[in-house]
């Protein structure tokens, strides 16, 4: 890329030169990250080190984080962590099955693709709210089964430690239908299109166009669809958490999220909230790293 | 879908294969069209829920009485402070958004187009903190934060969701600054305009689009927060919309049709939004896949 070169012409140049108003325009956003992103990460380290109540802390040591792993309850977080992972396969497929229709352009396609995008504008407090209302005792969910005569069956997921973090799951895969959709379309239309032409030029049947040709290209924006989404799992949803269970019943549906919550702000213990956030972000920073080194390798 | 035989050409007369195509396809696309149908149904029935719900009464709702009322609408006006929290939304989410966008643009415009020292790794540091989970940094922010005396102050909540708003935002910017030509600017700075002003005059007009998209993303990200707004803006009189209705939940003891109607209001402005402003919002999810 070609740069001003302003030393060819000192004469015209600004009063403080290119080079001090670069650093002038970058100048609040430089201190804004470091001392509200860069800083409290710095400090989240130091802290989670120690026995820290919000006003005094005292020295640990990395001995901090082994305890931690003696602790039966963060233990369960982090299998509900796993769990919500086995909401991934459905968090892509059904979007990419959905972004295949609209880019078939079916009837009224312009209309379903505005419709499935609604939730990206949607807060995840509302989402909550009434996910709140399917899964309850009286809810949606119980009258559609005694609806369909299968009233006998009365589910109820979120009082219970074993399913609550599966109702959590389910309402993901809802939330993220719009994201992922729109990741898919924008891939599928920038495919190249002879490919699948000579296919079906060749006899090649719509499914194994699908599977043999637009699939290996999409391989980039599921990579991608997935990596979203597992990062919204395990770091956006702390609200989806906070309306439909409070992380409960007994932790069965509190995730790493929101166990950093539920640690400093309802148990007075920031300094295993602040561990349990430098977790998070070492869990995070790998996803990503990963994402990134595949990417670099494909392309 | 459709049929290997259908698309399978007898000859090379493309006008009778096209024929077949048009032919053999129409069942399959009503199939089609009915399941993205049974799809979009999924899709909206938690608004029309909503809407549904707010509309009865809380005997109605438990079903021992069936029709329509506003009384719990008038519940919502006359027993949750809905306004003000509305208001507080829209005053914290623009303040924010102003913020971001007044910053991005200066950091985009300087990142992309002015040559400087350290500036790559300004842009690194900047953009990298785009994987910084917000549950990792709230506790040491919360403090900081209550240490400055800006909790339960609009200005709290607007510096911490600005910052957390900053690194995507100034990554979209200098990628858009980047394909404006060089041109533009060096016939500027010919002119003797200098670099910080060039920012205002010339990229803030030249960058409309990627402004839009920032703005609008931002706006809805932060209108639909929790937890920055729980922990930073706990007074009710401080609090946002979306804090109010998780507040009002985890409550138990709110009645849900009214619950539901404060749902409705506080969707409407980040729908409007998402309305108006539905390609932006596209660009803007999109852009995260760029090279």
């Amino acid at each position: 890329m070609a740069l001003i070169d302003v030393a060819r012409r000192p004469s015209k140049r600004g009063p403080l030169g290119a080079g001090g108003a670069g650093w002038i325009l970058s100048l609040p956003a430089l201190l804004a990250v470091a001392g509200l992103l860069i800083l409290p990460i710095g400090q989240a380290v130091y802290y989670s080190m120690t026995n820290w109540n919000g006003q005094t802390a005292t020295w640990i040591g990395p001995r901090a984080y082994l305890n931690l792993f003696e602790d039966p309850t963060f233990l369960r977080v982090l299998e509900n962590n796993g769990l919500l992972l086995l909401a991934m396969p459905f968090a892509i497929i059904v979007p990419l099955a959905i972004a295949f229709l609209l880019h078939e352009e079916i009837w009224g396609w312009k209309f379903f693709r505005s419709v499935v995008f609604i939730p990206t504008a949607i807060s995840w407090v509302i989402i909550g709210l009434v996910a709140a209302q399917f899964y309850a005792v009286k809810g949606i969910l119980n009258g559609m089964l005694a609806s369909v005569g299968l009233g006998f069956i009365k589910t109820d997921m979120l009082g219970s430690t074993n399913q609550a973090i599966f109702a959590i799951a389910i309402t993901l895969i809802w939330s993220q239908l719009g994201t992922n959709t729109i990741i898919f379309i924008t891939g599928l239309a920038a495919l190249d299109p002879t490919l699948a032409e000579a296919g079906r030029v060749d006899g090649a049947s719509s499914f194994r166009i699908y599977r043999k040709i637009i699939i290996p290209q999409m391989m980039r924006f599921i990579q991608f669809a997935f990596v979203i989404t597992v990062l919204t799992a395990f770091t956006a949803i702390f609200s989806l958490i906070f309306v439909m269970t409070g992380g409960g019943p007994n932790y069965g549906s509190t995730t790493l999220e929101f166990y950093v919550y539920q640690q400093a702000f309802n148990q007075g213990d920031f300094g295993t909230g602040a561990l349990l956030g430098v977790l998070l972000f070492v869990l995070v920073a790998t996803v990503s790293i990963i994402q990134i080194r595949l990417l670099r390798v494909k392309t | 879908m459709t049929t290997t035989l259908s698309e399978r050409p007898s000859s090379n007369h493309d006008d009778d294969v096209a024929e077949v195509h048009q032919r053999r396809i129409r069942p399959a696309r009503v199939i089609l069209f009915l399941i993205m149908a049974g799809v979009a149904v999924v899709m909206l029935y938690p608004f029309f829920y909503m809407i549904d719900n707010s509309l009865k009464t809380q005997a109605q709702y438990d079903g021992s009485r069936h029709g329509f009322s506003l009384s719990s609408w008038h519940l919502l006006f006359s027993s949750e402070p809905i306004l003000r929290e509305l208001l507080n939304s829209l005053i914290v989410s623009s303040g924010a958004v102003l913020c971001v966008v007044v910053v991005s643009t200066a950091a985009g415009f300087a990142l992309a187009k002015i040559r400087f020292r350290f500036r790559t790794l300004v842009f690194l540091a900047i953009v990298s903190c785009m994987f910084v989970p917000l549950p990792s940094i709230i506790i040491p922010e919360f403090i900081n934060v209550a240490k400055l005396g800006l909790l339960q102050t609009y200005w709290g909540a607007i510096i911490v969701y600005a910052a957390l708003g900053l690194p995507f935002s100034i990554f979209l910017m200098t990628t858009y600054f980047r394909g404006i030509p060089d041109e533009l600017i060096e016939a500027a700075s010919v002119d003797g305009v200098p670099f910080t002003k060039m920012w205002w005059t010339l990229g803030i007009p030249l960058a409309r689009p990627a402004i839009f998209t920032v703005a609008v993303l931002q706006f809805i990200q932060i209108w639909n927060d929790l937890l920055v707004g729980l922990l930073f803006l706990e007074n009710t009189d401080d609090r946002t919309v979306t804090v109010g209705l998780a507040l009002l939940s985890s409550g138990r003891v709110a009645s849900v049709p009214v619950l539901m109607a404060g749902a409705v209001m506080s969707v409407i402005p980040p729908i409007v939004v998402y309305i108006l402003f539905q390609k932006y919002l596209v660009r803007g999810i999109t852009m995260g896949m760029g090279k």
